[in-house]
């Protein structure tokens, strides 16, 4: 019981939950504007991992650097992925109920395909690379300082998107869109154009997110499925367009997966995960359409 | 198609194929074993999926719950009553969590079965851990022709049941559910035990599959027969099959196939990036499918 009351796992479940808080930001922002469940969101997390992982191998830059590269290139592939695909989906579909679930069917479609292309191009084989991975001490803690680095990038960019949406006249404008779709039209809210905007900044903050990861665990073509699931969990908890809710979602999400794997065992670990999503999911059939909140 | 049509179509079809282990090789029963395997997982799907709209990305957790029935069940029954258990056991999973699962929608259903067969994988390769188990090999079982029969019989099986489903009142029923599901409960449908039964319908014959196929590879490892890709390729061969009746999952079965035998062996990314192409495509495009295609052509030339 000694271990489990130690700063280490602590941490551990801190870095967790912001990696989750900011994987879970970019599926909200696109949920919340779209009413679209991204189930691709994971394999853009894992491109932003190679991309780090290449950059660093080939030229030495760090994810800290790279992480701009990839927030860029992400945003402009979900853009892309918006105007030629997402939108096709909207127009083509009967019933509303059938455009959700094309349009899972469609992302689906695209996440074998990145996952595929990137096996195809960098062999399956996992890979990671050595970077600020000396030994810090904060009072009786010790920690890598990789884990630091990503928890503060992920905080500080958290908190960048709470500020967005909180003064920015775009940000105004997308959160109008997510609580009110109707109403935003009717006052004069460039639809098209706030989604697209919600779409590219949902992918490069999961570009980003890969990025960060890379620093902490290996990147592999298959490694982007759980975090999508964990992504959903984190929204299914802090509601819908509730960045601050997110963030108690993700802390939640992280404490059950590091403690409960510190509890039982590392294969544990997928068990515990599916069947947390599971339980809420069925436990909130409305999925995320339950409760209504306010981007805050 | 009329009934007594259907019977003959179906019983001349099956008759075709009971010729091929007398007259192929082993390569040719392999590649019609695959044929039907598909068609008979995929005829499963459409009764629950294609029929109530309720998209089923997690069909393998049947196939691999057969598949484990199976293993189970290995040395202590024969071959064909060890089939007939998996089918039962896995209608039985069904009817537990179809309950649960079946008050979820849309997306979320669609997403919440792929977790859910994610889950039952990681929960038997943590049993078969416990067990001491790794990897499980099957000696002595039925050979390559006995195999055949079985999946061969499966694959009319579920032909037939989708025909009678689909032009049923039970069937009616679920296509109720699947244009307005309140209009459909207000109508007087026991929407809850419609799609119970359904789900219950759909998980027999792939359960049953399982426990053939797993006979074939006579290995049994829980990540390849909980394999994500098995749900993913039924979901693509029924919208590129397209429709929810009988000649969708054929086309599109026919049509994988013929992909799978030009591309798997040799380069298994390009046709997995090709079918998660097709799959965009199909549901952008042609959302009819190969079947709406044919019929709407048929319809043109009058």
């Amino acid at each position: 019981m000694a271990d489990l009351l130690s700063g280490q796992l602590l941490i551990a479940a801190l870095v967790l939950a912001g990696i989750y808080g900011l994987v879970a930001l970019g599926l909200n922002l696109i949920y919340g504007t779209m009413r679209l469940l991204n189930v691709a969101h994971g394999e853009i997390l894992m491109l932003g991992g190679y991309l780090a992982y290449w950059c660093f191998t080939l030229t030495g830059v760090g994810p800290i650097w790279s992480m701009f590269l990839a927030l860029v290139l992400a945003g402009g592939f979900g853009a892309v992925v918006y105007r030629t695909l997402c939108r096709r989906v909207l127009r083509s579909a009967r019933l509303i109920e059938q455009i959700e679930a094309n349009s899972l069917l469609v992302l689906f479609g695209v996440s074998i395909i990145l996952q595929n292309a990137i096996a195809l191009s960098f062999t399956a084989t996992a890979r990671a690379y050595p970077y600020l991975d000396d030994i810090v001490r904060i009072g009786g803690f010790q920690v890598t300082a990789d884990r630091l680095v990503v928890l503060g990038i992920g905080l500080a960019l958290c908190f960048a998107v709470i500020l967005f949406f909180r003064f920015s006249g775009t940000g105004l404008a997308i959160r109008a869109l997510i609580e009110q779709p109707d109403a935003a039209h009717l006052v004069g809210v460039d639809v098209e154009r706030m989604r697209t905007i919600a779409f590219a900044l949902g992918f490069g903050i999961a570009g980003v997110a890969g990025c960060l990861i890379s620093m902490l665990e290996q990147v592999s073509p298959f490694m982007g499925f759980p975090f999508t699931i964990a992504a959903f969990i984190v929204i299914i908890l802090g509601g819908l367009g509730n960045i601050a809710g997110g963030l108690a979602g993700a802390a939640v999400l992280a404490l059950i997966e590091v403690y409960g794997v510190a509890l039982t065992s590392a294969s544990m670990r997928s068990i515990l995960i599916y069947g947390v999503f599971i339980a809420i999911l069925v436990w909130r059939p409305q999925g995320l359409f339950g409760r209504r909140s306010v981007v805050r | 198609m009329s009934p007594p049509c259907f019977a003959a179509l179906l019983a001349l079809s099956a008759a075709a194929f009971a010729g091929i282990p007398f007259l192929a090789g082993d390569y040719a029963i392999g590649v019609a074993l695959n044929l039907l395997m598909w068609i008979a997982l995929t005829q499963s799907w459409v009764v629950l999926s294609a029929m109530t709209g309720y998209v089923s990305l997690g069909h393998a957790v049947f196939f691999g719950a057969g598949a484990y029935a199976m293993v189970l069940c290995f040395g202590s029954l024969p071959f064909w009553a060890s089939v007939i258990v998996a089918g039962g056991a896995t209608g039985l999973l069904a009817l537990v969590v179809g309950y649960p699962c079946l008050r979820v929608r849309g997306p979320y259903f669609v997403i919440l079965t792929f977790g859910l067969a994610e889950l039952v994988k990681f929960v038997v390769i943590n049993i078969e851990a416990a067990l001491g188990q790794f990897g499980r090999l099957l000696f002595g079982g039925p050979g390559l022709a006995e195999i055949f029969y079985v999946v061969l019989a499966l694959a009319a099986a579920s032909a037939a049941i989708t025909y009678s489903v689909r032009r049923s009142r039970f069937g009616a029923g679920l296509r109720a559910i699947r244009e307005n599901e309140e209009a459909a409960e207000t109508l007087g449908i026991d929407v809850a035990r419609y799609k119970v039964l359904a789900f219950a319908l759909s998980a027999v014959v792939p359960g049953m599959v399982g426990a053939a196929m797993v006979m074939r590879t006579t290995y049994f490892e829980p990540l390849d027969l909980f394999n994500p890709i098995t749900s993913f390729t039924i979901v693509s061969i029924a919208i590129i099959g397209g429709g929810d009746d009988v000649p969708g999952p054929v086309y599109g079965a026919f049509f994988l196939v013929l992909l799978q035998e030009m591309l798997w062996a040799n380069w298994p990314e390009i046709y997995m990036i090709l079918l998660g192409a097709l799959l965009v495509a199909f549901v952008l495009g042609v959302p009819d499918g190969i079947h709406g295609r044919i019929a709407s052509w048929r319809r043109a030339r009058g």
